[in-house]
């Protein structure tokens, strides 16, 4: 048979795969955490032998003091040993899986949620993509906060879902600016994203603020979506209060997952959940179409369905307030060491998640003229990894994470201040 | 809360208008199943080992699993293009049965092949696109098309020549704007496995057309019959193959969604049209496979772990299967089996309703059988031929037998009576 050397390939020639779908893609692909971290690990100086510091991602599982559960390992060894759950899955979970997150939501929550009211998702990254590809349709918009988390902004490209932005107020805690989400809102507008316990500030909201929320969706209209991915990471003043309780005044889809509490974002089990008691969703054929979307994807493992009764039902308490202790430590020397670096200020400290804001101060720096300049040449001269604000939708801040371990914290932020030192301007 | 409702016009991007998958029908037949019928449920439509017994996945499988998980090195984000070892033991894997070595760059983990796909699908789709697939064939190719706005044109899978694919039907269909071609092998839902003559014929085509060829071989291996399953990346080198695979059918894991999209091209023609660059860009925003499965592959995919006794078993079980099903098909005037399956775990038979009575189609058998008989198998209708069915032979040999016994009695009663 001839060589296919010579051959006019259709997919080849003037279509290069520019497609519209196909930059957006890549667009989208460019706008995610991961693609900027790879970047930053690319620029690594490979003759320094210290071990890189990552501050950047929130993945702590890689140390020991987060290692996760006996329990947890435990349950999901059972499943795959009892040969139960090698088979698919129905679309929506297996039906203990999806009763025993009800229960574990419903002891947050004034009324009960049903089974029939969980999605299972490979994790919560799905959650969100399931959410926003639903969501999208020729016009339609949604409102997401910024900073944010910049995989809406990626699948909200990906589905050509128009997106704006509203403020978190640093001078507020974070609060959402709900004044300019009244302004931002039209008759476009589908819902609203907030994220609480907040990735990239760190904030836990007060009920009060989150009644508040829902009163400004209800009066605009509009859906919550609740990405409560961290949900319980909180460990300052405000108790975490679950958006699910304000269902009856706007309704809300919350999207959280096993990955953060549990520290296991590699199991990749997560969930979406309709807290309508109004039965809206039903009404608009919404959750037809996340059956439709979740018919068409990919599943979570059956086997890890298969474990969460266990894990969710037999996690002890002091394994939560073990993490949440090491996060509190690891949250007061971030925001303390911060304290002793001029360029560096955080107008809050952290009450909960894995994450903090910096406000970067270039006035004071030499050489460097943006949070990515910063965060480039950190990883260069002292293989610590952080994250450039711009990356969250705010330039000239970078976040920063807690979640590693305490000595490695220590270290790392040392090495900032001897970079700060070394970049400083000259007086 | 009048807004939300004003807002939510019809449903644009929404796949379950556009085309319906196996999964939904199937649901839709368990409604209406009889609830005052005692008998077990016999379900003849997944393809789906893993939900019976006899079908266990080997025990070095499990085992890999639970150390991969143990070792707590693998309960972190995995990188998107999967983990390196993980990528290494599927470009091994794949390479045994090829003239040139696969490298582990070439390999992308996915979440089962249903993601492998969900990828490429996405990749491929562009406006005025289309892509050629096969009918009958697997469902869930046209819903994920319609998803992604990619256009899809059908060519024939021909029963009186085994299922081989309708070549001259395939150079009719294609345009300027065709890009690839879809090869189920072995075949869901026909059961055939191509030979290496005519998987050379299908290239040549593909060549003359300047089209890419997709090959779905989840069920890789997975043969039991005359014909020898050939990978069509062994014609890699004369033009490239995308390769759709996984662990789900051959391991009995559908469960564990583990599998991987391969770009099988050692000229680099894919990697010079930025394909692979898309590939890339659609892995950074989509959901990644489990990381502890993903570190347990090599153990897995090392043949020589495996209990070599744990493949024959399986195939053995389906030939059984196999025979099973054509046996009881012959009592059964009804319905014919024109081709022995050899392959996958599917078979297509065809209804004869000149011999039936009060009977539609293919839709209305398989309801009224889940009603009258508490047996589910898939209307022929969903998979692109009409008033056929597609029956799983992948479960427990009594199970299959105690299930055809029903169809058998379910179509004597509503036989054309002269015909008894």
């Amino acid at each position: 048979m001839e060589n296919g050397a010579s051959t006019k390939w259709r997919f080849e020639g003037n279509k290069d795969y520019n497609y519209n779908s196909n930059t957006n893609t890549k667009t989208a692909a460019t706008l995610t955490v991961r693609a900027l971290l790879n970047t930053l690990l690319d620029n690594l100086n490979q003759n320094d032998t210290r071990p890189v510091i990552p501050l950047g991602h929130g993945d702590p599982s890689a140390f020991p003091c987060f290692r996760t559960t006996s329990v947890a390992v435990d349950a999901i060894v059972d499943a795959v040993r009892s040969a139960y759950y090698n088979s698919y899955s129905p679309t929506v979970g297996i039906l203990p899986a999806r009763r025993a997150i009800a229960d574990y939501l419903n002891r947050h929550l004034p009324y009960k949620l049903s089974p029939d009211d969980v999605y299972l998702t490979l994790g919560c990254t799905q959650a969100i993509e399931v959410i926003v590809s639903v969501l999208a349709r020729p016009g339609a918009n949604i409102l997401l906060p910024r900073p944010g988390f910049p995989y809406y902004e990626a699948h909200a490209k990906h589905s050509h879902l128009e997106v704006r932005h509203f403020d978190l107020l640093p001078e507020k805690g974070w609060e959402v600016d709900l004044d300019a989400v009244e302004a931002l809102a039209d008759e476009n507008t589908l819902a609203l994203v907030i994220i609480n316990p907040g990735n990239p500030c760190g904030n836990v909201y007060s009920y009060q603020h989150l009644q508040k929320i829902a009163e400004t969706a209800r009066k605009l209209g509009i859906m919550v979506i609740a990405d409560e991915v961290y949900a319980h990471v909180s460990f300052g003043n405000n108790p975490f209060v679950p958006m699910g309780v304000f269902g009856s005044i706007a309704p809300v889809f919350t999207l959280g997952s096993i990955s953060k509490r549990w520290i296991v974002p590699g199991w990749r089990l997560g969930w979406i959940v309709t807290s309508d008691p109004n039965g809206i969703f039903q009404k608009l054929g919404i959750v037809d179409s996340i059956k439709d979307s979740l018919n068409i994807s990919s599943d979570p493992a059956t086997f890890i369905q298969g474990a969460v009764p266990q894990i969710l039902e037999n996690t002890k308490e002091d394994f939560f307030s073990k993490t949440l202790d090491i996060l509190r430590e690891t949250a007061d020397i971030c925001y303390d060491r911060i304290k002793e670096i001029p360029c560096i200020t955080c107008p809050n400290k952290p009450d909960g998640s894995m994450f903090l804001m910096v406000k970067l101060k270039t006035s004071l720096l030499e050489d460097i003229s943006d949070d990515m300049e910063f965060a480039l040449k950190l990883s260069k001269e002292e293989s610590v990894i952080v994250l450039p604000g711009i990356a969250v939708g705010m330039k000239n801040w970078l976040r920063v994470t807690f979640a590693i371990e305490p000595t490695a914290l220590e270290d790392g932020l040392g090495r900032i201040k001897a970079f700060y030192n070394r970049h400083a301007k000259k007086q | 809360m009048e807004n939300i409702v004003k807002k939510w016009d019809s449903k644009v991007n929404s796949a379950s208008d556009i085309s319906v998958t196996a999964r939904g029908t199937l649901s839709m037949l368990m409604q209406h199943l009889n609830e005052e019928d005692k008998r077990p449920v016999i379900k003849l439509s997944q393809g789906d080992p893993a939900a019976f017994p006899c079908f266990r996945t080997s025990h070095a499988a499990e085992e890999a699993v639970i150390n991969a998980l143990r070792s707590a090195k693998y309960n972190c984000y995995a990188p998107f293009v999967g983990i390196p070892p993980a990528r290494r033991a599927v470009a091994e894997y794949l390479s045994r049965d090829l003239p040139y070595k696969l490298s582990p760059d070439d390999v992308y983990i996915t979440s089962g092949g249903a993601q492998a796909m969900e990828i490429i699908l996405s990749v491929l789709a562009g406006p005025g696109a289309n892509i050629l697939l096969p009918r009958p064939g697997f469902a869930n190719y046209e819903a994920r098309c319609a998803f992604s706005n990619l256009e899809v044109r059908h060519y024939d899978l021909l029963p009186e020549k085994g299922w081989e694919v309708d070549l001259d039907g395939v150079k009719a269909l294609a345009d300027e704007n065709t890009i690839a071609i879809v090869i189920i092998n072995p075949g869901n839902p026909c059961g055939n496995v191509f030979s290496y003559e005519h998987l050379k014929k299908i290239a040549k085509t593909a060549i003359e057309l300047g089209l890419l060829v997709v090959a779905d071989e989840v069920y890789g291996h997975l043969t039991f019959g005359c014909t020898p399953f050939v990978p069509m990346a062994v014609f890699g080198s004369s033009i490239p193959i995308i390769t759709l695979g996984s662990i789900s059918k051959r391991w009995s894991v559908t469960g564990w969604r583990l599998g991987w999209l391969v770009t099988c091209d050692p000229t680099g023609t894919l990697q010079k049209s930025r394909i692979v660059e898309c590939i890339n860009s659609s892995l950074k925003i989509i959901s990644n496979p489990v990381t502890f499965i993903q570190g347990a592959l090599p153990q897995i995919l090392d043949l020589e772990k495996t209990n070599s006794d744990y493949f024959s078993i399986s195939t053995s079980l389906l030939k059984e299967a196999t025979e099973i099903l054509c046996d009881k098909i012959k009592e059964i005037p009804s319905i014919t089996c024109p081709t022995k399956p050899e392959g996958s775990v599917f078979a297509m038979v065809k209804l004869d309703f000149s011999q039936l009575e009060d009977i539609d189609d293919d839709m209305d058998f398989c309801v009224k059988l889940a009603k009258e008989e508490s047996v589910i198998v898939l209307p022929g209708v969903i998979v692109g031929l009409k008033n056929w069915l597609r029956i799983s032979f992948a479960t427990d040999p009594k199970y299959l037998e105690n299930g055809l016994e029903r169809v058998k009695s379910f179509c004597k009663k509503h036989s054309k009576k002269h015909f008894y």
